[in-house]
């Protein structure tokens, strides 16, 4: 689903986020990326998100080296993945229901289809009943659960998340992890970039470490 | 459709929501309007002053009262219609003073005090418009001042020229200044759509992500310009209208009648959908420079 070969990132004045960096992620697999601030770990999944370009290497996804994508075609690529962040990025402005139907919204699907999407995701992730509940009225692992709620509205292959549990407590870590593990029970593939080792080992799942842009460990 | 329909809900509830900030581009495409659509008027009144007056009276010749049959005679034989005279009408001494009176009513009891009537005979001559014509009116002139029994020649075309000469500075002046005041709403168009545009940022940055369309993410902010900018247009045609409306009674109507044009109208609807297209090209223009430069250059992509 996700290989990269000798998959390479600087940045500005020769400093390396990514070095080298060989990795496969399987169809439906669920892996962890973990390491220190710095090791490398977002911008792989920016790589991977195509919102950056490699330096180096060559980063192919479902076939397709996406450093070779057109701008429509990064628009059609991007539709295939969901991506949640650390600090939800919700719309204050929008209800939760209007969150998360917002993604199919500027995706040009119609209004019946989008209500019936919508409300089936927020009934599977118990958000049903807040709906119509601004962001600010929620807690941190609500608001958690309907950023996760609009990664998936739109049937990613993929979901990439980067530190989702950053700012949870260790419960509510736990919980958003467990439904990353029912996301990938349906067959999605998930990658999560986390620093927490503790629930890595919770979770049970594969996880290659980085460090300054290079796999350290993986297991 | 549904861009568009996306586009018009999401730019009307973010004009709702910055109403301060885009009244403020509103206000300036609308003086800018209004000052182009005020020379554009000017323009075109002098512009039907200057074919009124052409197509006036613009060779009078005037008679001496002891102008026999015969010397006139010879003067109609000297304007007989052809490729340079149109027509000519004779007008009696009684003719002109009726006329006198008729335009000059205050004076006309002045008028009638007086032992005889000064005004002279004449003939009023239209001339062709063609150039070619044009160059020949000199030597009719002369060739009328030598006949027996004309005692002056007046030759209007000078004041048209001038008139017309008068239309094009004010045109030029109009275009000017209108095109500095435009560009300037444009730029204030294009400030406040980059505002809104910040303020939902974060909604760009999702849409990016999601592989949102670019209709979908532009669409909005050009729609927002376009808004603002037809808003704008459409203020500054009321106000050009209330303005007509108040001063036509009071000086235009008047002025119309002292420079000999039958009547004063408001700009014809081909300037006035220039305007109203013009404002929303200029918002439109505005909202998509504020959209192509403004959006988060996080996405990289090469093909």
């Amino acid at each position: 689903m996700i290989e990269c070969y000798r998959l390479s990132k600087v940045y500005s004045r020769g400093v390396y986020a990514l070095r080298d960096l060989s990795l496969t992620i399987g169809k439906g697999e669920f892996l962890f990326l973990t390491g220190p601030s710095g090791a490398g770990k977002s911008t792989f999944l920016r790589l991977v998100l195509c919102e950056e370009v490699p330096t180096d290497g060559r980063l192919v996804v479902s076939g397709r080296d996406i450093a070779s994508l057109n701008r429509s075609e990064v628009q059609r690529y991007r539709r295939t993945i969901g991506f949640v962040f650390q600090d939800f990025r919700l719309i204050p402005r929008m209800t939760v229901f209007e969150n998360v139907a917002f993604v199919m919204r500027v995706l040009g699907v119609p209004l019946g289809h989008r209500q019936r999407k919508t409300f089936q995701v927020l009934k599977w992730l118990g958000l049903q009943h807040r709906m119509n509940a601004l962001p600010e009225e929620l807690s941190g692992g609500e608001q958690q659960r309907v950023a996760i709620a609009r990664a998936l509205v739109n049937d990613p292959h993929i979901v990439l998340a980067d530190e989702p549990t950053g700012n949870l407590d260790p419960d509510l870590a736990l919980d958003v992890m467990n439904l990353f593990r029912e996301i990938n029970a349906r067959g999605t593939t998930v990658v999560v970039a986390t620093h927490d080792r503790e629930l890595i080992r919770r979770v049970g799942r594969r996880a290659v470490t980085l460090d300054h842009g290079r796999v350290v460990e993986a297991a | 459709m549904r861009a568009l329909r996306y586009a018009l809900d999401e730019a009307l509830s973010s004009l709702w929501r910055g109403r301060r900030s885009g009244f403020m581009a509103t206000a300036t495409i609308a003086v800018a309007l209004f000052v182009l659509g005020g020379f554009l008027w000017i323009a075109s009144t002098l512009d039907r002053l200057g074919a009124a007056w052409s197509q006036a009276a613009e060779l009078s010749v005037y008679l001496d009262d002891r102008a026999t049959s015969a010397n006139r005679g010879a003067i109609e034989q000297a304007l007989a219609p052809g490729d340079l005279v149109a027509s000519f009408e004779f007008v009696s001494k009684e003719e002109a003073a009726k006329r006198f009176k008729q335009t000059f009513t205050e004076l006309a009891g002045t008028f009638d005090s007086l032992d005889a009537n000064p005004l002279p005979p004449s003939y009023e001559v239209r001339l062709h418009t063609a150039p070619a014509a044009r160059a020949r009116v000199e030597d009719l002139v002369d060739r009328l001042r030598k006949l027996a029994g004309v005692s002056d020649v007046k030759y209007d075309r000078q004041w048209v020229e001038r008139l017309l000469a008068a239309v094009t500075i004010v045109r030029v002046i109009g275009l000017v200044l209108g095109t500095v005041l435009t560009v300037t709403a444009s730029l204030t168009v294009a400030s406040v759509v980059r505002l809104a545009l910040h303020a939902r940022r974060e909604e760009v940055e999702i849409m990016q992500l999601v592989g949102a369309p670019l209709t979908y993410i532009r669409g909005p902010f050009v729609m927002e310009g376009l808004l603002q900018g037809g808003l704008g247009a459409a203020a500054a045609l009321g106000a050009l209208a209330a303005v007509f409306l108040v001063s036509r009674g009071r000086y235009l109507v008047p002025l119309a009648a002292a420079l000999d044009l039958s009547t004063v109208s408001f700009l014809p609807v081909g300037p006035c959908l220039l305007l109203l297209g013009g404002g929303m090209a200029v918002g439109c223009l505005g909202g998509l420079v504020a959209a192509v430069g403004g959006e988060p250059k996080r996405v990289v992509t090469e093909s």
